[in-house]
């Protein structure tokens, strides 16, 4: 083992992954990170401490919360928050973002191919069964067409960096990704606390999102003077916080189902002075949950006539109903034929091989490696209901048997990703410093009615903040990092 | 502006108002019963759950009325609406729902009070921890009239604030019929004018009372500082005024709206009418109590009503016309 320089003390790596985001092979500081380390290492523990201290209170204050579920007193906390930042250099950002660029404009026309004509399935390129079948696949969404034929306007495509170091795609976010307003919170917080730190770098900026998302959501229209709203299931929803944020940067209603009223197809919310018809609605609730004619008859949380009104072209919905059929976790696998089959490209970012509970030979796989897999159920989120093989008891292993059995085409399996590891301020063992924490990153993205892709440089980097743990969704002990994107020519970006 | 967000406003107002109330109706108590001599006679606790219309409630849990558990039932209770824990937690709550619509400043002072509040529990000084909750209530309403856009969201919070205002003043007024003195011939002794001292106090209308009566406490003058007077700001008459105001800001766009308006305005007159407070208390003060609060209870009634259950459905008739109909909620 090389030596180490006097500011790597402060960092504890003794947990660090193969591929490590701060140390290269040789233990040395990658040059993007060195006034990083040079810098904390001048704060010193204390000195960092005391930062993180502002900056988490500053957080609640805020009320920069989420909330957790399995609490029945739905208490809020914060989405724990490490002053610790990722960098990442231009270079490497571009590759990301033509990745994502790539990604979004495949599904997107694979989204309009199987709610129309389904060249896809007749080629034979993904079987008609996992489309098809799939209880994502949503009926109501046939031959409709959205405006410009666009189903995915918002995505969080997520990302991990294994041992080898690369960018791989963990997973498709379609529905109604959430976190973006952390990452654009995180940044403020960022700015207050290391204002020094941050000038030494030039980071380029996340806060014109609300400004993206909004741009795309009125190119749903063709109103001049769109009335737009986004729809929440309301303040006990986990990403309320995300909800009112992005409708009050821009200055647009949030609503919740009870506001909206469709007569004679058009959406309308109730005010004061009574009706008012609405052009363009962002949701931020499951199809499932749309539209009680529709769909689960019991939602109180829809607007019955909702699915009517969208048919009639008299309301844009973003994103469309029924994306789910494209981010589906079977899915995913075949994702890169999809790349190939519309774009005629290799896909740019790659992804981690995948075996389908419903196939025969996969499943005889999985089955017998269950112990070197992660095995996740297609239909969940959020980190639920997944079995990490290698840090499951032996009686969790039979049980998650069990159910693959019973149900085989509700699974999926990867091979165990040594995610990239990355110092993290937190206390270990009683004691607080920089300990090296596995790290993701979700990229977002917009697309308007032009089918035009912009990625919001950054995104959101979160941190599996139990030692060792490779779980890094905010619902099971996950907390973030800012991302800091430099630009092209940054002194220190083009050569990490 | 959404009929949701309107009626979260509006409660939003009545529950900082209620807050601060809860604090002023304890720290009366406090003033009344402060001379040791007499407090082992008189039982304010009681009269105190009558006004705060707790009496049934606290009595279902607890067998007997003591000065701690009251003053635990009144700050600490989270299941009781009267309780200044309930009434923050709902504010809070409320302000959520209407986060976008109030500045950041007043969120983020609900909010540190909120996190604060059981913080102050250690406080042993009863005194000074209904000072704070007065300070911090006052300090939101002071960040709402100069942080915020005065559109209707004010509005709604102004009207929502101004109502329960009106209503806590009868309830505080009420405090004083209900400790009675022991023989009718205290009434107008050095204890009953320290009572009154005291209730001018708890609503900061001694100063008020001074400028405009003088030093001597008739109980009569109490009452027309409280209710009559149309410029102190705590009073009935006051409240309703701005109430009128409010809704004159905030306009009227259907029938009950205007219905709505005209009571108010009607109450409004009954106000200016010139009633006196010997009038009144030769009357009965407590039957003229009540009546004030019905009506006071009936407009915030017509408020829901009016502004944030109905809705406006348009139906198409024969002759392919649009018409628009109030349809009000259950």
């Amino acid at each position: 083992m090389p030596m180490k320089s006097k500011s790597e003390e402060l960092f504890d790596c003794c947990d660090a992954a193969p591929f490590d985001e701060l140390l290269g092979s040789t233990g040395t500081v990658r040059p993007v990170y060195r006034r990083a380390v040079d810098y904390f290492q001048q704060l010193g523990v204390s000195g960092t401490e005391d930062l993180q201290q502002s900056a988490d209170y500053s957080l609640l204050n805020q009320g920069v919360t989420f909330t957790v579920y399995s609490d029945a007193r739905g208490t809020e906390k914060i989405f724990p928050f490490d002053l610790m930042p990722r960098i990442l250099a231009s270079r490497e950002w571009q590759h990301i973002e033509a990745g994502v660029v790539q990604r979004m404009t495949a599904l997107n026309l694979f989204l309009e191919d199987v709610y129309h004509d389904q060249k896809i399935l007749r080629d034979g390129v993904v079987p008609t069964r996992q489309v098809l079948g799939s209880s994502l696949f949503c009926r109501e969404m046939t031959g409709l067409n959205p405006p410009g034929g666009i189903h995915v306007h918002i995505g969080g495509i997520d990302l991990i960096r294994n041992q080898t170091g690369a960018f791989h795609v963990l997973e498709d976010n379609l529905r109604v990704p959430s976190g973006v307003s952390y990452v654009v919170e995180n940044r403020w917080v960022m700015a207050r606390a290391l204002p020094e730190l941050m000038a030494n770098y030039r980071v380029r900026p996340v806060d014109h999102y609300p400004q993206m998302l909004f741009e795309s959501l009125v190119s749903l229209t063709d109103n001049p003077k769109p009335t737009i709203a986004v729809l929440t299931p309301g303040i006990y929803n986990s990403a309320y916080f995300e909800h009112s944020f992005l409708a009050d940067q821009m200055g647009v209603e949030l609503v919740e189902g009870q506001d909206l009223l469709v007569d004679q197809d058009v959406l309308y919310m109730k005010s004061i002075m009574g009706l008012k018809r609405v052009d363009v609605l962002y949701l931020r609730l499951d199809t499932d949950f749309l539209d009680p004619l529709v769909f689960r008859p019991d939602s109180l949380l829809g607007v019955p006539g909702l699915m009517n009104a969208y048919r009639a072209g008299n309301v844009a919905l973003a994103n469309a109903p029924g994306n789910g059929v494209a981010d589906d976790k079977a899915l995913y696998a075949y994702t890169p034929e999809i790349i190939r089959y519309y774009l005629d490209e290799e896909p740019i970012l790659p992804i981690i091989p995948t075996y389908l509970g419903s196939r025969p030979e996969d499943l005889r796989h999985i089955l017998a490696h269950l112990a070197e897999l992660v095995v996740k159920p297609t239909d969940a989120s959020g980190g639920y209901g997944l079995l990490v093989g290698s840090h499951a008891s032996s009686a969790e292993l039979e049980q998650f048997r069990e159910r693959l059995l019973a149900r085989p085409e509700g699974y999926i399996a990867q091979p165990i990703q040594q995610l990239s590891t990355h110092p993290s301020f937190l206390e270990q063992e009683g004691a607080k410093g920089f300990f090296s924490r596995h790290i993701d990153l979700r990229p977002f993205a917009v697309c308007g009615a032009d089918g035009t892709v912009k990625v919001l440089p950054g995104g959101l980097t979160r941190v599996a903040l139990k030692r060792g743990s490779l779980v890094v969704n905010s619902s099971q002990g996950g907390g973030s990092k800012d991302t800091w994107v430099l630009r092209a020519g940054s002194r220190e970006g083009d050569d990490a | 502006m959404l009929s949701r967000i309107a009626r979260n406003t509006f409660e939003l107002g009545q529950q900082i108002e209620r807050t601060e109330n809860i604090a002023r109706l304890l720290e009366v108590n406090e003033k009344m019963t402060v001379q040791e001599d007499l407090s082992a006679e008189l039982d304010p606790w009681t009269p105190l759950l009558a006004v705060t219309r707790s009496l049934d409630a606290y009595q279902q849990e607890y067998a007997e009325v003591t000065q701690a558990r009251v003053i635990n039932y009144l700050l600490w209770d989270d299941r009781h609406p009267y309780s200044v824990s309930f009434c923050l937690s709902r504010a809070r709550l409320l302000a959520r729902t209407i986060r976008e619509r109030i500045s950041e400043e007043m969120w983020l002072l609900l909010n540190s009070m909120y996190h604060d509040l059981h913080k102050l529990r250690h406080i042993r000084e009863q005194h000074e921890f209904n000072w704070k909750i007065q300070q911090f209530c006052n300090a939101f309403h002071g960040l709402a009239a100069n942080t915020m856009v005065h559109g209707h969201t004010w509005q709604f919070l102004q009207l929502g604030m101004v109502l329960e205002r009106a209503l806590m003043t009868c309830r505080i007024l009420e405090m004083k019929y209900h400790i009675l003195l022991p023989t009718a011939a205290d009434v107008g002794t050095p204890i009953d004018l320290h009572q009154w001292q005291g209730l001018l106090r708890s609503v900061s209308g001694y100063e008020a009372y001074r400028r405009l009566y003088l030093a001597r406490i008739d109980p009569a003058n109490v009452v027309n500082l409280l209710l009559i007077n149309a410029r102190f700001p705590r009073s009935v008459h006051y409240c309703i005024q701005q109430a009128h105001q409010g809704l004159k800001g905030i306009g009227m766009y259907n029938e009950e709206q205007f219905r709505l308006f005209m009571g108010v305005e009607e109450f409004l007159e009954d106000l200016r009418e010139g009633i006196d407070g010997r009038e009144i208390l030769a009357a009965g003060l407590m039957e003229f109590l009540q009546t004030m609060q019905e009506r006071i209870e009936g407009l915030i009634g017509a408020t829901h009503r009016a502004y944030f259950n109905s809705i406006t459905v348009t139906i198409i008739d024969e002759q392919q016309r649009r018409l628009a109909i109030q349809i009000p909620q259950q």
